[in-house]
Parts: C-alpha cells; structure tokens; sequence
C-alpha cells in the first residue's frame, strides 16, 4: 500500500513481467504452439527483379509430410500494403526483389517445408533490377510496378507516379528571398543506407481456422487492432471474424506493426483445416523483413554572417525497396526532421519514397527522422565550423523555445531544447579543443512526437478486491505497460502496482488501442487508464454510498476502503462493494483517451500524413571520440544523452529507453548497414550484420530532463524512440571535430574514415 | 537416421532420441519442452541460447548433443531452484530485462562468471558478457544487474 497520492509515480518499481522473464517462463511467439499445429515456410525469388514464367510445385507437394501448397496464382487477390496496396502477399507473374515470397508449404514439421520450399521450381526472365534511388529516377528506368495506377492508395498520399510512389513537401516563407539574401550558403548531400530493427525474436505467428471460418492468429505483434485490421483487408475476411491474441513479443521497434507472417499462416490453416505456425529465420529477417528506408538527403542552408538560421530547402529521397508498406507515412517526418529545433524564416523540403528492386521498406524506432537528422546536424557543425562559431553556442542561438513555431507552423509548447543542451553541455565538459590527440567532442539535437490516436481500458473490480486492468495496450518490452501504466493506473486507485492484474493486447477481449508505435504507449494509454479508474471510483462510491447512507461526494478510496472523509470509522472494504457490484452486472470502469490533434498550417504541407509533432519533446546527444589516423578507427570513448520525458513515472524502465536507443543509434551510426550487392543482401546475418556489443560502447551518460507536458499523465512525454535518431550526427560531428574531416556517409567505419583523411574531406 | 543419447539437464536424466547433427537448442526445445532456451540467430553469434555445460557458458544452437553426453547441462530453468538465482533477481529489480529475449542467455552467462568470479569489476562484466546481444536495454542495466548480484559496485 503507498500512503501518497500519486502512489510510486517517479519510483523504479519492477515490472510485472520481469520474473518470468529472467526464469525463462515467459512465452513468447516462438514458444507458442497449438495442438495439431503444421509448420511453414516460405519459397523465396532467386531474383532481384523478374517476370514469373512458371512455378512448379509437384516435387514439392510429393514430400512426406507436406500438407499444403501455395503460389501466386492461388493468392491473386490478397495484396497488402496499407497505404498503397501494391504488394501481393505471394508473388504473382512478377518478382521485384530478391527474397520475395513466391511459394507457402504447410508442412507436418519444419524441415519437410523447408525441404519442400527447395524443390519449388521456378522459371524466371530476368528484368534489369534497380538498385538504387538514382537508377530509380533515370529517364530510361524500368518501371517496377508498371500497373501503378491501378492501385488502391490512401488518399493522404501524393503519388507522382512511375517509381515514385509518394511525395510530401512543405513551403513555409519565401525561401527563395532569404536564400538570395544571405550571407552564407552551405550545401551537402548525405547517403544513410538501409538499417533493420534487428528484434532478437523474428516475426511469428499462428493462425486457426474454426468450422465457421473464425480465425483467430497470435501473434508477436505491436499492434494487434492494426493486424485485425490488415488481415481483415488483405484476405478480405469480416473485421469481427479475426482475433488477434498477442504473445510474448521479443522485441518490435517498429517491425512488427503490420501484417508479416500472418496471412500466410491464415491461408494455409484455411486449406489444411489444422493450425499453421509460421517463423522467419534470421536470414529471412534481414533480407525481406521491411528494414528502415536508407536515403540521399541533400541539404541547403542560408546562413547569416553571426549564425543566425535563416531559411533551409532540403531533398530527401528516401529508398522504398519494392513496396510501400509504410514509406508514404514515413515521408513527412522528414519535413518535420530535417530542419531540426531551429527558428528559421523559411523552409523549403521535399521528401520522396522511391521504388528500387530491393525489400520493401516499413517503420524502425523513429521512422524518417535518422536519416534527415543526420545530415541536418552534420551539415550545422560544418556551418559552425566555416563561421568560427561554436557548436554549442550556434544551437543554443537558434534553439526554438517556447512559443516559437515548429517547421510546419504548430505553436511550440513546454519546450526544452535548451535545458537538454545546456544539460548534455555540462555532463560531457564541452569544449571543442580536443586533446591534441585525434579526440574530438560533437553534438547533435533531436526532437520528437508523442503519436496520439485512442487509446481505452477497462478496470475491473473481482469479489476479493483484487483491480485487474484490462487494456488494448501492448507491452513489447519497454516497460511502457506493465510499468509505467501499471503504476499510474495504481496511483488513481491507491494500490501497490504489484497488485494491480493485467491483461493485454486481443482484440477480442480488451479495447481499442493504436498500438505500440510512436512513443505513445505509456503517455495515451496511461490517460486512459486514468479515466477508466475514475469512471469505476464513480460506480463504486454510488454503491458504498447508498450502503452507508450518505452521498458520494462524503467518500474517499484510501488503504483498500471506500470511507467517509469526515469519519473514517463509516467505510465499506472495496471487496464488500465489489460483491455487490457482481450482483448488479460487475463494476467495470471504462475509459479512453484520444489526444486532441495539434493545431498546425495545413496550407504549409502537401502529401503529408503526419503535419505535426504532438506534446513534442527534445534531446541533445553530446560524445567523445578518438580517432586513429593510420586506420581510421574510431573508438567512442564516452556518449552523453540528455532527453526531455516529461515527468519520469519510472526512473530506471525511463532511462532504459533513453540509453537503449542511443545504442541503436550507435548501431546505425558506426556499425549497421544491410549491404547490396547486384541486388541481393550479401550480410544476411549477425556477424556480417554487425549490432552493437559490449566492447563497442562506453558506458552511455543518460540524463533525464523533466519540462512536463500539459497532457501527458503527471506531464509525462514520449520517451520511447527519439533517443535513437541523435548518435549517427553526434558521432560524425565528433569525428570532424577531431581529425577536421567529414563523414557523409553512414555507418562511419574505420574505411570511410580513413578515405576522408587520405582526400583531405570537409564538407 | 536417430541414435538414442543420455544427457544430464538441471539435475536430471534424460534419453532422447535425436539425429546426430541435432543441436542441443532443438533437443532442450522440442524434445525437453525447456523453452527458456532462445534462438535467434542460429550461428553462435548472439548469445541468446547459452546454457552451461559444466558451468561453462556455451552457445547451444551450434553445440551438437552428441557433445553433451557425459557432462551437467544447465538451463535458465534449472538455475534458481525454488527461489530466484541473486543474478535472476537482479535482472529484475535493475531494468536489465526489455522484451526479455536475450535474457536467459545474459543470465547464465553472468552466474557462470560470478561462479568463476565472485566479485568482478565492471570491466569483467563487459568482458564476460562481450558475446551476448541484447537489442533493447542498452546493456548498462545489465552490468549493473550483475555487479549487484555480485555485491559489487552499480555505478
């Protein structure tokens, strides 16, 4: 029992799925199984870029234990994409990447799929494969979706045509004046290759078919509303005829938000009548798994003589691979990237997905923001550099603050930009004098949205008292529910978080939620939890007050008892009312929160689906690195964050975003890249795919800043995914600082460090 | 082609029957219903399905059963007992558990080096744990999970 009003808000209290975690009990995707449950797998193309001339699959269907299988011709109909319904989920007549799923076998075991998958046969004419944004854009390109224009397409979205499946721009001021006017203007373009999510746990699922054709898929999901809602448009089955049951989930960070393995699994458990688990191996997962869009972002920006910003005109082109899956979302958030937290006149940016013949790209932590933040931030440090300006002092003079507009003209509110500087400033000792030995010291700032949309829960009271919390909300390993809305929802009812029962994520029994995704989880869910709370406070105090005779005004909910303030003596246990309350139909508090959209000018954007950055946040990254000029190696030797959340609910799961996503953004900046090679991933694996390890990474400073929001529960922001967009700059702009070069492409290896000393590289 | 092999898990005997090139991971999974165990790169190269053979810290997707007949074979399962190992406990009480996944690797990881090493430094800590990955946390809560089992510093 917590004897305050705001319970263990701002305590580090364990989360409730900790101890299954760390005995090995929890279950997740890949442990869940179902009795007379078939296996699959997927035949993929050879082919980066091909028509289909036939499949045979009668080797395939003569191996023992194969129970069904599909092609292309059996799945015309099913195309997913959910923005732009442009990927088949088999492949039909035509291939555009290699990995593509051609074929699903459904198998009495795994291997005998597998074995079944090889002996598929295909016949392939080969097309010429596109195998960058550039060849994409030639006059004389082929054309990877010839029949574009016969796709359904979200109507958010701007679609050009041919290989450009999407634009979003924004014009704000006369950028043109401002640029001819300026006394400096500096222009550089950035290359960030594609990234993958790397979940340690792949996608998984299984799907069962009942008599009446109900399925019902579990799933390693972030978002199991948005699943029902795929599958249900994919496969064309009734909404209310798929429930998706969320399992376990061993990492997402933006993979596992759209339909991946399960419409397979649905199709084949339709044919077979029996259960059918489907899970991608490694490999699998860093060849066709929707990974981060990499891109060539272009940036220009006019600059007066004392470092004040004036206007900024941007280009990004942002490499799709074959589908759009989320691309034409991701888009905008360059606009809203690219200019960083800075006051400008004007700003001019493009932002385009291309088409190439490479997987198609989807949502990883911070979709869009990395790739333009890195060459936005890079390119202020040569800006600073060219004007003898400070790093620091040129943030810190154009540094938006209260008040101020952001890029497409929302109102700035409960800005923290400076305090995260002046933190990061202090924790790192910042000067930029090096040591005299190749280290160097670099900066980079971000900021970030708290995704709104609904979210609802429902709080149920059982007969021992015992609140079981019952939420669409989905926990995939951030602490988001199972911490931090477990305790703000046990600050409204006055018990210890450890009491509180949770139940989480099926569409079938708990409400509606926007999912996992955008840093929202712990900020809207938590809203709701709290009106869920108030409303079942409501159902109880009617019901003690009309047994103790008196109003539900005199009533107060303290240490499990629902007593009269002026005479504690006068209460009724919680259990006693929830007695009650089972007799009249249960108590169930229901409640849902949906944010209010931020004002913004809509005239400033075209093709955008996401014009502003709700209760945005901000952070500062600041690191130290070494660099050895006869390899190039660079060694971070120490990295500061300093991120604004709000207000901390949970100091330690708080800080465990922060630091974990700074080290997703060192993977980005320094280690990570999928690697093609006449269109195929030639580093489909962990050790060719290099994540971040022990040995790479200091001990990451992160410090919390506290500017509470206005909304946010206890004016807690996002926390969840802005941390890993800062390292790639920082990292670069510490580089420069040390050795006076510059790394335009990322990740910033030992190679490509040395081949800007050997040029002698700048800008 | 199956051969029939004896394996000694968490104090326990056992004879499966298994092909010759069957990894450890797969007969701990399927065939032991010890699912604690993880894959997720089935090369060695992440850490997430350590066990202990003999308290030695090894990675079981590229571990043949075969090599395990004759020796103790210990699992996340078989690691507390009744009550929760002190390294177990710490994961949990220090946010060195996200999504979890990596976890049981870290752990038996981290006891067979407080085994070896009762009261380690932080730089042996990141030593011992160099080949294990972990994709959400960061690792610095798990460093500090294990020098706190350890009832080291946490800092």
């Amino acid at each position: 029992m917590t004897d305050n009003a705001l319970g263990t808000i701002g305590m580090s209290v364990p989360r409730h799925d900790g101890p299954a975690k760390v005995t090995g009990r929890f279950e997740y995707g890949v442990d869940a199984s179902r009795p007379g449950m078939l296996w699959a797998r997927l035949a993929r193309s050879t082919q980066a870029h091909a028509r289909v001339v036939s499949i045979d699959t009668t080797a395939a269907r003569a191996v023992p234990g194969v129970r069904a299988v599909i092609t292309g011709a059996d799945t015309v109909e099913y195309v997913g994409s959910r923005y732009i319904r442009d990927e088949p989920i088999l492949a039909h007549e035509r291939v555009r990447y290699h990995g593509e799923p051609i074929a699903a076998v459904a198998a009495d075991t795994e291997e005998a799929a597998e074995a079944a998958c090889r002996l598929i046969g295909v016949e392939y004419e080969s097309l010429p494969a596109i195998g960058s944004v550039a060849e994409a854009l030639a006059p004389d390109a082929p054309i990877i979706h010839p029949d574009w224009e016969g796709y359904w397409v979200s109507p958010m979205i701007r679609r050009p045509g041919g290989n450009v499946l999407s634009h979003a721009s924004l014009r704000r001021g006369d950028s043109q004046a401002v640029f001819a006017a300026a006394d400096h203007v500096f222009e550089d373009t950035y290359e960030v290759p594609m990234v993958h999510q790397a979940s340690l746990e792949g996608r998984v699922a299984i799907a069962e078919v009942d008599d009446s054709g109900d399925v019902h898929v579990w799933s390693s999901h972030q978002y199991p509303f948005g699943l029902r809602q795929d599958i249900s448009d994919i496969l064309h089955i009734p909404l209310s005829k798929v429930r998706v049951t969320v399992t376990g989930v061993g990492g997402g960070f933006g993979g596992k938000l759209y339909a991946g393995v399960e419409p397979y699994c649905i199709v084949l458990a339709e044919r077979t009548r029996r259960p059918v688990k489907l899970r991608f191996t490694r490999e699998e997962e860093l060849v066709a798994t929707s990974p981060r869009m990499g891109a060539t972002v272009t940036v220009r920006t006019a600059v007066s003589a004392d470092g004040i910003l004036l206007a900024r005109e941007g280009w990004i082109d942002y490499d799709s691979g074959a589908y759009a899956e989320s691309s034409p979302g991701v888009v905008s958030v360059g606009l809203m990237t690219l200019g960083g937290p800075y006051r400008w006149q004007a700003l001019s940016i493009d932002a385009r997905a291309i088409y190439t013949n490479k997987a198609g790209c989807g949502s990883y932590r911070g979709p869009g923001a990395p790739q333009a933040v890195f060459a936005g931030e890079s390119q202020l440090d040569r800006i600073a550099v060219e004007l003898g300006i400070d790093p620091l002092e040129l943030r810190l003079r154009n540094a938006v603050r209260d008040g101020d507009l952001g890029p497409t003209g929302q109102i700035l509110e409960n800005v923290s930009l400076v305090e995260t500087l002046e933190a990061a400033a202090a924790r790192i000792g910042w000067d930029t004098a090096g040591t005299g030995d190749d280290s160097g010291k670099g900066l980079s700032c971000t900021w970030w949205t708290t995704t709104g949309m609904p979210s609802s829960a429902y709080i149920r009271v059982d007969e021992d008292g015992t609140y079981v919390l019952v939420t669409g909300a989905t926990e995939i390993g951030t602490g988001a529910v199972t911490a931090g809305v477990a305790q703000i929802c046990a600050a409204e009812l006055g018990i210890d978080p450890a009491d509180l029962k949770i139940v989480s994520a099926d569409t079938a029994t708990t409400p509606y939620d926007f999912g996992a995704q955008g840093s929202r989880t712990m900020v809207q869910a938590g809203n709701a939890a709290i009106a869920a709370a108030s409303d079942l406070k409501d159902q109880m105090f009617a019901i003690a007050a009309e047994k103790l005779a008196c109003q539900p005004d005199d009533l107060e909910l303290r240490d499990g008892e629902i007593r009269h303030k002026d005479d504690p003596a006068v209460s009724l246990t919680v259990s006693d009312v929830a007695r009650i309350g089972g007799t009249r139909g249960g108590l169930l508090g229901r409640g849902s929160y949906e944010q209010p959209p931020t004002e913004f000018d809509t005239d400033s954007v075209v093709g955008a689906m996401i014009g502003a950055f709700n209760i945005p946040s901000f952070a500062t990254h600041a690191c130290e690195v070494s660099v050895d000029r006869q390899t190039g190696q660079v060694s971070l030797d120490r990295y500061v964050v300093a991120q604004d959340v709000g207000h901390v609910i949970n100091p330690t799961y708080c800080a465990g975003q922060v630091t974990g996503g700074t080290v997703q953004g060192i993977g980005q900046a320094m280690f990570e890249e999928i690697v093609y090679r006449d269109g195929r991933v030639v580093n489909p694996n962990f050790t060719d795919y290099k994540l971040p390890t022990l040995p790479d990474l200091p001990q990451i400073e992160t410090v919390l800043v506290e500017v509470p929001s206005s909304s946010g529960p206890h004016g807690a922001k996002g926390v969840g995914e802005q941390a890993v967009i800062g390292p790639p700059a920082a990292i670069a702009n510490a580089v420069r600082n040390a050795t006076g070069v510059a790394v335009n492409r990322l990740p910033i290896t030992a190679e490509r460090v040395w081949s800007a000393l050997r040029d002698g590289r700048t800008g | 082609m199956t051969h029939s092999f004896r394996l000694s898990v968490n104090g326990g005997a056992y004879h499966v029957d298994a092909s010759a090139g069957a990894f450890l991971l797969d007969v701990l999974r399927d065939d032991l219903g010890l699912q604690g165990t993880k894959e997720a790169c089935a090369e060695g190269e992440c850490g997430s399905c350590t066990v202990l053979v003999d308290g030695e810290p090894v990675d079981s997707c590229i571990y043949f059963v075969g090599q395990a007949e004759g020796h103790e074979i210990t699992t996340v399962e078989g690691l507390g007992g009744s009550d929760l190992h002190p390294v177990q406990r710490a994961f949990a009480e220090h946010g060195a558990v996200q999504c979890g996944f990596c976890t049981p690797g870290f752990v038996l990881a981290a006891a067979a080096l407080l085994t070896r090493v009762p009261d380690p430094s932080a730089d042996e800590v990141r030593e011992a744990l160099a080949g294990n990955l972990c994709r959400c946390t960061g690792y610095d809560n798990i460093v500090a999970a294990v020098l706190s089992a350890a009832g080291g510093e946490t800092t």
